[in-house]
């Protein structure tokens, strides 16, 4: 019950505000989108704890369940989730994107929130299908709407990519779910995995993976992530980065490889191949970017290349190291898009061909904090980054057996130069934008000195926090993911 | 109890720093306050486990994953304990040093925060007997390089130099990277205990533990500039004189030889891996010194002693074999700790006085006061390895070990011993052509004069001590070292006195370096025009393939993507034609393809 109050709550609250938002005004709005997004936290804390399951015959006919629980895998998607929903609607506090109100605004991000949380909880295989498409809606409002005002036409253009290429993914995936639903005779996710590499089981997993591989996204299947992100309003991108990209970090542990784990060894090769080659390929566009906040959307690219290698490895090292790498991603990106959020609003544009004051020299604060956001990027130890490379690398190059090790061996090291890779861009994007010659004598140069205070810091504040506890601190993290998942919650 | 503060310690410091960075005195009173309480703490504990077998420390617990164990201990060991007092002591010294150095810098606050750090994590490198710690520890002191040689940011040759310190170690370091997870996989487990039980059991796979030790060699190349990494650290002469010092004498360059050091006994069973190393590290030897030699500026001329010396450390670890022990590398690496650290704080110090490190600038500067006179002497004459100085006593004994490679059946002992030889002549030659250039007679006049802070002398007397003294060291018995013969130190000196003649004898004309080797110096200043290749080979065809990704990334895969919207688009343009109805949208188009799959698979199924 409380598990369900939890993600109806947001849900309620941010359909309200989208129909009657604009006429709250701003700061009630936030009010209370932030009291809906900080008691959902709450009740999943309680319901969490308290290790609730929720099990309701739901379309008798079909044999649909609404059926909820949590296990050592989804519930740091979950907390990630919770925690990132409170920062984006008390980010609105420092800067509310232009395109409607406020109050809309807010209720869109609730939706995102409240969706996202559903599937990471859901234990019906249709129920995380239909959180994972509900999502998508007023994410394409947020980006469609609130997205960079300067472009309408690109704005546009990256709102429909969006919907319309994870759309045709959850397509893909569904075909997959109802596939494996008909082989299982069950839509719950916690029954017993399919067996056997026939072609049929075969196809199911190519079918998820598909789909789930253009949410993640690994790449060739990547495209619409850099238009997305850098259209989105920064809470938009945030909520990207964070939640709907874990959907597809989450999606393939929980179906793919834990439903049909013999058929998924036979595509695996394939997906950690392309995983380590997407970590070079975010890696070298990123040396070749000329904008920030593309910049960082391709190095997420990277960063889910190495999730999707470690994913497909198969054993419990990979999957442990794939949500360390998801978790750690959400807050580092998170982190790095409010950051460059927040110098857009100061400079007008991302441009990095743009000659600016070095942001050492006129704001210290905001470039320190940016020197430990694009650290962590780049798997510095001591933060957040910096375990989940390190174990992905130690589970591709002993993978779950019945896989070719030299595949795994060979993407390992591929990733490895792409982590590399990261170095270089980190330094190309510090040496534009943080170091510099002093500012006297610079002239001719839009001059900001604002440094980062207020709201703005506090929240940029709270993520730091947590890459720095991710990084020197890991047990909690693989405490959680060590255990497999619980025995069949849900009645077959 | 002693090896866990002495990691945390420093980390505090540089936390508190942080803190207080409005405040100078604070700021002093952390850093270098910490570091003399380090340097105390760091000899009790060596005093206190001499003579005892080496014993495991935990730490925060570890944690066990099914496929893989991670202990997180640190271990000590007589060896470890001395090493660690020189490394925090010499720490220590530098961080006073920089207080005086930088007491008007307006970032002085963040340079010893950076400063503190690098120690903790080279301490941690030092202790470490875990791979995952190894790591954190390397790849910690690679970011702090970047930031100390970047200190000056405010001017392009240190921001380029920094970066070029930190690209060049990272790109090396992917071969770190992947050794250690080689090595830990095949143990399962990262502590050290496990992994060397492990590689150097019978059963362990042959090519597997070569393959994984070479590429563990190309990290430690990168990181302690060896060829053809070696170039990052003379460009690295940009930062301020105590980094240089910091990087070159106790931490960064040497970590590489901690690292084979603690791996040794599986080290010496992979044969490639031996003779990467030997050989990388002859090449390094011989060329470095004979650039050191005709370098223009001292400064620079000190780094490419460093990378000379480093490889004589990394040359010893390589050829000695097994039943001698790796221990007169590790000796070495201490000794170079103590005399490099002397020396860059000497020429730092003439620097500041004569405003530039230019030899011709600094032409006769030390005959001003006899503090730097003495202490320059001390530290060249331990430089070119004179007996009984600290120098002497460890280049003696890697000499000795490199003897005993070279008539052992394995390992590239001869080449390494042929070339410590020949190296040997030429670092007595640019040692003593260093305290030519900076003691004889300036024929502009008299030297500048200012007096020397009291901190300086200090430090300056501190470390002279230590560098005549140092060589009591090898008493302790923390090292298992070669028996030393009469022989070899025959020969070393006899190798050091024909280097020093040729010197003096040219140097009674000028600069020996433009008597001797004057057309060369042009091209030793550029360090033969490596830096062109970088850019050339590595630099340039990174970033044209990162442009021609960006173009495939839009133009050819993204194309793919525009032309299934397109072709719906398209669709919907005929289907509107076709019905007098609305405007289907895009999305319907695609939602219908989408149906098309589902019937399709349906049919393939279920038929």
């Amino acid at each position: 019950m409380v598990l369900s109050a939890a993600l109806a709550l947001p849900a309620m609250v941010g359909a309200l505000l989208v129909v009657f938002g604009s006429a709250l005004g701003a700061r009630p709005s936030r009010w209370v989108a932030g009291a809906a997004a900080v008691g959902s936290a709450g009740l999943l804390w309680a319901g969490l704890v308290r290790g609730e399951v929720v099990d309701v015959l739901w379309v008798p006919d079909l044999g649909l369940r609404f059926a909820l629980r949590a296990d050592g895998y989804s519930v740091p998607f979950v907390l990630l989730t919770s925690l990132v929903l409170i920062l984006v609607v008390a980010h609105t506090a420092y800067e509310v994107p232009s395109g409607g109100s406020a109050g809309g605004y807010l209720g869109c991000v609730l939706l995102v929130g409240s969706g996202a949380l559903t599937a990471f909880l859901a234990g019906d295989m249709v129920l995380f299908f239909l959180a994972f498409e509900v999502v998508l809606i007023p994410m394409w409002v947020l980006i469609g709407r609130w997205g960079d005002p300067h472009d309408l036409a690109a704005r546009r253009d990256a709102a429909s990519r969006f919907l319309l290429y994870t759309a045709v993914g959850s397509t893909l995936m569904l075909v997959g779910i109802l596939l494996l639903a008909h082989r299982r005779g069950s839509t719950g996710f916690a029954v017993d995995a399919v067996q056997g590499t026939g072609p049929r089981a075969v196809l199911i997993v190519l079918l998820l993976v598909l789909g789930l591989a253009i949410k993640l996204p690994v790449f060739p299947l990547h495209t619409w992530l850099p238009a997305a992100h850098t259209i989105a309003p920064t809470g938009g991108s945030v909520l990207l980065a964070a939640v709907l990209l874990k959907l597809g970090s989450y999606g393939l542990i929980r179906l793919p490889v834990l439903s049909a784990p013999e058929a998924f060894a036979v595509i695996a090769p394939w997906l950690g191949l392309a995983g380590g080659v997407g970590v070079v390929w975010g890696g070298l566009v990123c040396l070749a970017e000329s904008d920030l906040k593309r910049l960082i959307a391709y190095s997420s690219v990277a960063h889910m290349g190495f999730v999707a290698l470690a994913v497909s490895t198969g054993s419990q090292l990979g999957i442990q190291a794939a949500i360390y790498s998801s978790i750690a991603h959400g807050l580092i990106a998170s982190l790095l898009f409010i950051l460059v959020g927040g110098l857009k609003h100061r400079w007008g544009s991302a441009s990095l061909t743009v000659a600016r004051e070095p942001l050492r020299e006129v704001s210290p604060r905001l470039g320190a904090i940016l020197v430990l956001g694009l650290t962590a990027s780049m798997g510095l130890p001591g933060l957040a980054g910096f375990w989940g490379e390190l174990l992905t690398l130690v589970a591709a190059w002993s993978p779950a057996p019945g896989r070719p090790r030299s595949v795994f061996v060979a993407s390992a090291i591929i990733a490895a130069v792409g982590a590399a890779l990261a170095a270089a861009y980190v330094v190309r994007v510090l040496r534009l934008v943080w170091l510099g010659d002093a500012v006297a004598g610079q002239r001719g140069r839009p001059i900001v000195r604002v440094d980062i205070r207020g709201v703005e810091w506090a929240v940029t504040a709270v993520l730091v926090a947590g890459i720095v506890w991710l990084g020197v601190y890991p047990y909690v993290l693989l405490d959680l993911t060590v255990v497999a998942p619980a025995g069949p919650a849900v009645a077959p | 109890m002693i090896a866990r503060l002495l990691i945390v310690l420093p980390v505090l410091a540089a936390a508190a720093a942080m803190a207080l960075r409005r405040n100078d005195i604070g700021v002093r009173a952390a850093c270098v306050g910490t570091g003399l309480v380090m340097a105390v703490l760091a000899f009790v504990g060596m005093v206190a486990g001499l003579g005892r077998a080496p014993e495991v420390v935990s730490t925060i617990s570890g944690v066990t994953l099914p496929d893989l164990r991670m202990p997180w201990l640190l271990w000590t060991s007589p060896a470890i304990g001395v090493v660690t007092f020189v490394v925090a002591g010499v720490a220590a010294v530098i961080q006073a040093y920089a207080a005086w150095y930088l007491a008007t810098d307006d970032r002085y606050a963040t340079f010893a925060a950076t400063m503190s750090l690098f120690t903790a994590a080279m301490l941690l490198v030092v202790q470490s007997a875990d791979l995952t710690l190894t790591l954190i520890g390397w790849e910690v002191m690679g970011w702090c390089s970047f930031l100390l040689i970047g200190h000056w940011s405010r001017t392009e040759v240190a921001r380029r130099a920094a970066a070029k310190a930190l690209l060049v170690t990272r790109a090396a370091d992917v071969g770190f990277v992947l050794g250690l997870v080689g090595l830990a996989v095949g143990a399962r487990s990262t502590g050290l205990a496990d992994v060397l039980a492990y590689w150097t059991s019978p059963e362990a796979p042959v090519n597997a533990r070569a393959l994984a030790l070479s590429l563990v060699v190309v990290g430690v190349l990168g990181k302690s500039a060896q060829f053809p990494f070696h170039d990052w650290l003379p460009d690295a002469m940009a930062g301020p004189t105590p980094a240089s010092a910091l990087i070159h004498a106790a931490t960064m360059v040497a970590a590489g030889t901690v690292v084979l050091w603690a791996l040794y006994p599986a080290f010496v069973l992979a044969e490639p891996a031996r003779w990467l190393l030997g050989v990388s590290a002859s090449i390094t030897m011989l060329g470095a010194a004979l650039l050191a030699f005709a370098q223009s500026d001292l400064k620079r001329l000190l780094a490419y002693s460093t990378v000379s010396q480093v490889a004589l450390m990394l040359g010893a670890i390589a050829a000695v074999p097994a039943q001698v022990g790796p221990d007169a590398g590790l000796f070495h690496l201490l000794s170079h700790a103590l005399f490099k650290a002397l020396l860059f704080l000497v020429i730092g110090w003439l620097a500041v006085v004569v405003g530039s490190t230019a030899a011709s600038a600094m032409r006769g500067s030390a005959r001003a006061d006899w503090v730097s006179r003495v202490a320059l002497f001390v530290g060249l004459a331990a430089l070119a390895g004179v007996p009984l100085f600290v120098g002497g006593v460890s280049k003696e004994l890697v000499v000795e070990g490199a003897f005993e490679g070279a008539v052992s059946p394995s390992g590239p002992g001869v080449v390494v011993l042929v070339v410590i030889l020949l190296t040997v002549v030429v670092t007595a030659a640019y040692s003593t052509r260093a305290f030519i250039v900076v003691t004889t007679h300036r024929p502009g006049g008299a030297p500048t004069r200012r007096t020397m802070p009291w901190s300086v002398a200090t430090v300056l007397a501190v470390l002279t001590v230590a560098t005549t003294l140092g060589g009591v060291l090898a008493l302790t018995g923390a090292f298992v070292l070669p028996s030393s013969s009469w022989v070899w130190l025959a020969i070393s000196v006899l190798l050091i006195t024909v280097g020093v003649s040729v010197a003096w004898r040219a140097g009674l004309r000028g600069d020996p370096a433009e008597e001797l080797a004057g057309r060369f110096i042009p091209y030793a200043d550029r360090g033969l025009g490596v830096d062109r290749l970088y850019t050339d080979l590595v630099a340039r065809p990174v970033l044209a393939a990162a442009a021609v990704a960006r173009f495939l990334d839009t133009e050819v895969i993204d194309a793919y993507v525009r032309a299934t919207a397109f072709t719906a688009r398209l669709t919907g343009t005929g289907v509107v034609r076709a019905h007098r109805g609305e405007r289907p949208a895009v999305g319907t188009a695609l939602v219908a393809l989408g149906v098309l799959v589902v019937g399709i698979v349906g049919v393939m199924t279920w038929s």
